[in-house]
This record gives structure tokens, sequence and C-alpha cells, in this order.
């Protein structure tokens, strides 16, 4: 019994650690239907936006292209649209404004003139901040999830930074691993 | 009165087979290979092979949503996204909960297909034999009632259903999952091969771990193509590859001309003769205009899927059936089953770094029951079974500390750092005569029919084997070479497992059962129900197969007694 309970104490631990975001988290938590819908729409304006912020975590790189590019920028406002209820939907477009103005605060810009670096520190900034308040539902965490869902289901994401097979054709289980060999796409 | 003659005429055939899904395209198949003239009654839309299956050869990227339900497939489906059967690629297969509501008196999450194939398109495939123990357990410690039949009852016919659906598997001789007719087995990766031989060797071989057995071709079969390991099969196989009605027993029945398919034919009741004591057809609901029919046979068999057949049982009141049809034992809509099942362990593997995967197998491994068995005795009745599988899959820790930029792309572009192995446990419930369903005439359908009400509870003896399902997981990836085990149990209600049973039983006694061992009514003795709902147990292993060799079983016996004149 004791070998039991150890073993249960090692699960609370690693299932807190484990549990804490991976991407998805956000909408089996969060995700039951609540009777309203369409809260808030998205100006072409903010749809940049959203591209540049999704950008800053999955940029263009020498071997893919990113986020942007990857039309993440459409992903995100369709999503916070069709799938989150109202009160997400609402917490993630105050939340998109209080960025907004913290890039006026800090920066004396607005976010589409902020410079590389800028973007770096903003998105260290947020990054923290989340951390601190324990990765609440936020719009940066609603946010970030979706760019990488999107992304790394978009075609750019599947065949740039990830191999696709669409059809394998064979299962081989112990197949050499190359050093830098990409990951699957699904 | 002319026109209703004709109607009448028209409207008869030898048989007619309730539903469309596993059980029922095997009636179908069975039933026109041996010269009926069958009609098969199917409540939902037409679904034809390949041509209908609309995701099954999209690209993730085009998947609008990239599989998540929006908020409105959430309001139509409140009980279908409870669970990820229904996503966004698949979201075809299943009801509108809207439509169709039932009354949970406790949680019961009921997942239907309402379309030709059922959830013959949308099934796990997991493909086993009941063994000598299953068929003995309720006789021997009191659960339930005696199984009317014995493995040697049922063993030609499973090998008779595996050698046309076409399963693949590994032949272990291990008594408690007895053998079939095998396609050449899937592979094991080299985790799993790894941790297959520590573990066997642990436990002194009184364990075994074998590689699925799947009703997915490693070898093209019987016209069908062979598996291309995509993992797509939930959204239907362009390649026939794995078992359907579609890919298998609906071509067989359709190639013997002797098959009629209405779809959006919702059958509402079995008419009862008093005269002749038998069923002389049903009535039936258009689904698309609400107009009623009836159609006439010399035999029915209900297969409309467990619940949806006690359903019609229970509805099909008469005079001499006030409580439903062959309903004198009380047992129709009791003794409710499904598998109890997500919990279990899992860790990562390593040493495996230099190795990676090609092709994704719709498929994993299978622990037998080990439990109860021997000199292995547990403080609870009967036991479990595992699945499970290892895999290199694309998670790093850096999602999780939420960083970003180009070095996280890079590596969010790599597999994952480790390979992880994980044992999921799949546990038998026992028949407990006050878990039940019955009629609630409060509410109606879109339809206007009454609804069914489910009463059904996990007990005591699953909440003691559930610990074992946890901690023996843990313990045999430990003994295997897993490292960072941990165990979870993410909560189980009936109904998630998609086996629901029992509500039918057979048995040898008509007092306390509805059918007797050919799946015949013992009170009514041209109608048959060869689905889950006949299952006086159902052991821990997934169900289907049992199903077709049941339905292959009673066919047979079924178009004998026809012949002969005593039904």
């Amino acid at each position: 019994m004791d070998r039991r309970k150890a073993l249960k104490n090692v699960a609370f631990l690693l299932g807190t650690a484990i549990s804490s975001s991976t991407i998805g988290v956000l909408f089996e938590n969060f995700g039951t239907y609540e009777g309203e819908k369409n809260q808030i729409s998205f100006s072409a304006k903010e749809e940049e936006i959203l591209a540049e912020f999704a950008d800053i975590i999955i940029p263009t790189t020498k071997s893919s292209l990113g986020a942007k590019a990857a039309g993440v920028g459409d992903f995100i406002p369709m999503m916070v649209r069709d799938c989150y209820p109202a009160n997400l939907q609402l917490l993630f477009a105050s939340g998109m404004k209080e960025m907004l103005s913290k890039c006026q605060k800090d920066f004396n810009k607005d976010f589409l003139s902020l410079s590389g670096e800028e973007r770096h520190k903003l998105m260290t900034d947020l990054t923290a901040e989340a951390i601190a308040g324990g990765k609440k539902p936020s719009f940066f965490m609603i946010a970030r999830d979706l760019t990488l869902l999107g992304y790394f289901s978009s075609e750019i994401g599947c065949t740039q930074a990830r191999e696709y097979l669409p059809i394998p054709g064979k299962y081989d289980g112990n197949v050499d691993y190359k050093p830098g060999q990409k990951a699957w796409a699904t | 009165m002319n026109i209703n003659s004709n109607l009448k005429k028209q409207n008869t055939y030898d048989a007619i087979v309730v539903g469309s899904g596993i059980s029922g395209g095997w009636a179908a198949k069975e039933l026109t290979e041996k010269g009926l003239k069958v009609l098969m009654l199917e409540r939902g839309m037409n679904i034809e092979h390949i041509k209908d299956y609309d995701s099954a050869m999209k690209a993730p990227w085009e998947i609008e949503h990239a599989g998540r339900l929006t908020q409105e497939q959430k309001r139509t489906h409140p009980v279908q996204s409870r669970d990820y059967p229904y996503n966004e690629a698949t979201e075809k297969w299943w009801v509108n909960d809207l439509e169709c509501p039932y009354t949970e008196d406790k949680r019961f999450d009921w997942y239907r297909g309402f379309h030709v194939g059922g959830k013959s398109l949308m099934w796990g495939r997991q493909s086993y034999r009941f063994s000598e123990h299953n068929f003995e357990d309720n006789a021997k410690d009191g659960h339930g009632n005696d199984w009317p039949i014995r493995y040697k009852d049922i063993a030609p016919w499973y090998d008779y259903v595996e050698k046309f659906a076409g399963i693949s598997g590994q032949v272990e001789n291990w008594p408690l999952l007895p053998d079939g007719k095998f396609l050449p087995p899937m592979e094991m990766n080299c985790v799993e091969k790894s941790v297959k031989e520590r573990l066997e060797k642990h436990y002194n071989n009184t364990r075994l771990m074998t590689i699925g057995r799947t009703a997915n071709l490693t070898v093209p079969h019987n016209g069908r193509g062979s598996c291309q390991y995509r993992n797509l099969c939930s959204r239907g196989c362009p390649f026939g590859a794995y078992f359907s009605t579609q890919s298998a027993t609906l071509p067989a029945a359709m190639a013997t001309k002797r098959l009629t398919v209405r779809p959006y034919s919702i059958v509402n009741h079995i008419i009862y003769d008093k005269d002749t004591k038998k069923a002389k057809g049903v009535m039936v609901i258009d689904a698309e205009t609400n107009e009623t029919m009836e159609f006439y046979a010399k035999i029915v068999f209900v297969n409309g899927s467990t619940l949806g057949s006690t359903f019609i049982l229970l509805n099909s009141t008469s005079d001499a059936h006030p409580n439903g049809l062959g309903n004198a034992s009380g047992q129709l809509g009791h003794n409710l089953m499904d598998h109890h099942f997500r919990c279990g362990a899992e860790g990562t593997a390593e040493g495996f770094e230099d190795k990676y995967t090609y092709g994704r197998r719709a498929n994993g491994i299978y622990i037998p029951r080990y439990q109860n068995v021997g000199s292995d005795k547990r403080d609870y009745l009967r036991g479990f079974g595992y699945q499970g599988g290892a895999s290199r899959g694309a998670w790093h820790k850096e999602v999780a500390e939420l960083a970003f930029g180009e070095n996280f792309k890079e590596t969010l572009s790599l597999p994952a750092n480790s390979w992880s192995m994980g044992l999921g446990g799949f546990g038998e419930m026992l028949p407990y005569y006050e878990n039940r369903v019955y009629i609630d005439h409060s509410k109606k359908d879109k339809w206007g029919q009454p609804v069914l009400a489910i009463d059904c509870e996990y007990k005591e003896n699953e909440a003691k084997m559930r610990e074992d399902m946890m901690y023996d997981a843990a313990e045999m990836l430990e003994a295997a070479g897993i490292k960072n085990v941990r165990t979870y149990d993410n909560d189980c209600y009936p109904g998630m497992a998609i086996h629901e049973m029992g509500t039918a039983r057979m048995g040898n006694d008509p007092k306390d059962s509805v059918l007797n061992k050919w799946n015949q009514m013992h009170e009514v003795s041209n109608v048959f129900v060869t689905d889950g709902s006949c299952m006086p147990s159902i052991a821990c292993q997934n169900p289907s197969l049992t199903f077709m060799a049941l339905t292959a079983r009673a066919c047979d016996y079924a178009v004998k007694e026809l012949k002969k004149g005593t039904i």
C-alpha cells in the first residue's frame, strides 16, 4: 500500500506540471456552450495586429514561413468568434485593448509600429505576467494557444515547419531518427 | 381495400432487419445470402461508401476550425460534445441531441449515429473474442444470469465472421483471449517491443502484451484495400480498409439482389399478432415526412443498437405484452452495462532518442485480463485489460513555459525529446438489475415519440477495480523500465465507452431472460435481437466481434427454423 501511495503522490506532482498548459487546454476547460455568441467582431486592423502578434511567437525563419504568412491573423478571430463562449470573447477583446494601451504607455507607439526589439520586450512582459498570474484564461493565453494550434494545422506549418505525409502506406515503428529531422505534422 | 392489399404485398418481405450498423449489416448479409428477401430499415440518412466520406481525404489545413467544435455545434450536440468522438472532421456521424433527447436519471453519455452503417463507421475496430471464462463468470460468482451458451458454441462463428471481416492480430495461445483467424499482425514499435519483453519476463509470463487485434486490413482482403496508415479511420475509409457495413457486409448483401435498404425509417414499434403469437411486421415513421407506414415479414431482426432496440421493444406494447414485447420476465431494459475506462498510467521511455516512426498506426497494444485467474486474487470480481501504446509526439516543455520566437519555433518543429508509453484499463462492469432504462412519456422527440430514461451507475466493484487499473499499469510500466510514471483517473460515466449492453439479455430460463440461446425471443419466436442488448455479461474485451458472431449464428438458426416451418 505504501508503494501505491508513493505512486499516487508522484501522479499528483507530475499531473499539475503537465496539465498546466498544452495546446487546447483552454478549450477543454472553458468550452461549454453558454447560450450567447459573437459578442465581438474584429476590424481589418485588428486582424493585422493579431497576425503580427502571432508572428512574434512563431516568426519566419530560414527553414519556414511564420504564423502571419500561415494565415493565423485570420484564424484567431474566426476561432474566437465561432468556438468561444461570450464571456471569453469579451475577455479576449478587453485584453487585446489592454495590450494596445500598454504599447502606448511603454513605448509611446501603436502596436504595429513597434520595432523587433520592442515586440520582443512586449512579449517577454506579457509572458512573465501570464506566468505570475497562473496562466489563467486571458487575451494572451487564448491568442497564444490559437497561434500554436493555427500554425501547426496550417499548410505552411504542416509542410514547412513539420513534415506532412498524407498517405504513408505502411507503418515502421523502428526507423532511425536523423538529428534535425522534422516532426511529422500529424 | 384493393389499394391496401396491394400495398401490403408491396411492403412484405421475408425478413426485416431493424438497423444497419455492425450487427444489422451482418444480419442483412447472412439472411440475403441464405435466400431471403430482406428489408433493412435505417432511421437516419443514407451514406454511400467512399463518396459520402466528406472529410476522409482532407488535409489538416482543410479542416476549418482545426477539428475544434463551434459554439453552435455544442448547442445542438450537448451530449455528443462531452467527449472526443464528435469533432469537426467527424460531425456528420453523430446525432443532433436536440432532436432525440433522453432523460438522464443519472449521467449517461449516449453517443449515437443515425445513418446507414451506424457505428460501424465510427467504431474503434478492436476485435477480441470472449473466452470460456467470460461465458462462465456469471454462473460462477452469481452476478447476472448464466449465459445460455459456452465458448464452444460461438467459436466456429468467430472463425466465420473473422474470415470475412478481416481481423489482423497475433496468435498467442492465451486462454483468456482466444486466438482467431487472423490476417498478419501490425507491428509494435521499438519501445513497445522493449516494454513487452521486460514486462513478460518480470511477471514470469503470467502477463502478456500483444499487438491490438483490429478490423483493419494488413493485406488486401475480399476485394478491399489494405490499411494505408493514415489514422483517419473515424472519417470513413476511402480504401475500405476497415470493416464497416459499407465496406463489407452491405456490398455482399446487395450482390444477392435480395436486399432493399430504406433510410429515414424510424421503427416505432413491432406489430404483434395475438392470433399467431408472432410479430407480423413493424410500424415505421418516415424521418423526413413524418408519415407512418407498416412493413411485414416472417421474421424480424432487431439490430438498432442496445438502447435503440430496447426502446423499440419497450414501446411495442399490446394486451398480450403490456410491459413491452417479450417482457414477461421483467428483465427488458434492465442490467444495463458499459465498460469503465479512462484510467491507467503513463511515463517516458529513455534510450530510444535515435528512433522514430514512419506512418500512423491506428492501433495500439493490448494486455489481456490476468486478474482473478489462477493464483491472482483481487478484492473485487472479474477484471480488466489494457489498451495502450508508445509514441514519440511533438510536445515540448517550452509550450508550457510560454516560450516564443525563433528557437521556440525550431524546437516545436522537432519530435519530442523522448518517447512516451501509456496503458489505459478497460474494466468489466457487473450486471445490476437496478441499472436500467425505461420509457419516459413526459418528453417527446422530434417525431413525437416518447423518449428513453436511463438510470445507471458504476458501483463498488467497479470503483475498487479502477484503483488496480491505475496502479497495476504504473507497476508494469516501472517494471518495464519506463521513467516518470504517473497514474491518472479522468473519471468515467456509463456510456462513455460506447459499449452499452445487456438490456434484453439471453438466458435459458424465460423467467429471467428475454432471449434464448439463439437470440430468439422466448415469447415471440420470429423476433431475434442480436446487438449488444443480448449480452448477459460484458467481459472486459471490446464487444463488436461478439455481436457479429452471435448475429451470424442467429441468422443460420432462424433460416433453418423458417425452412422447417417452426417459426
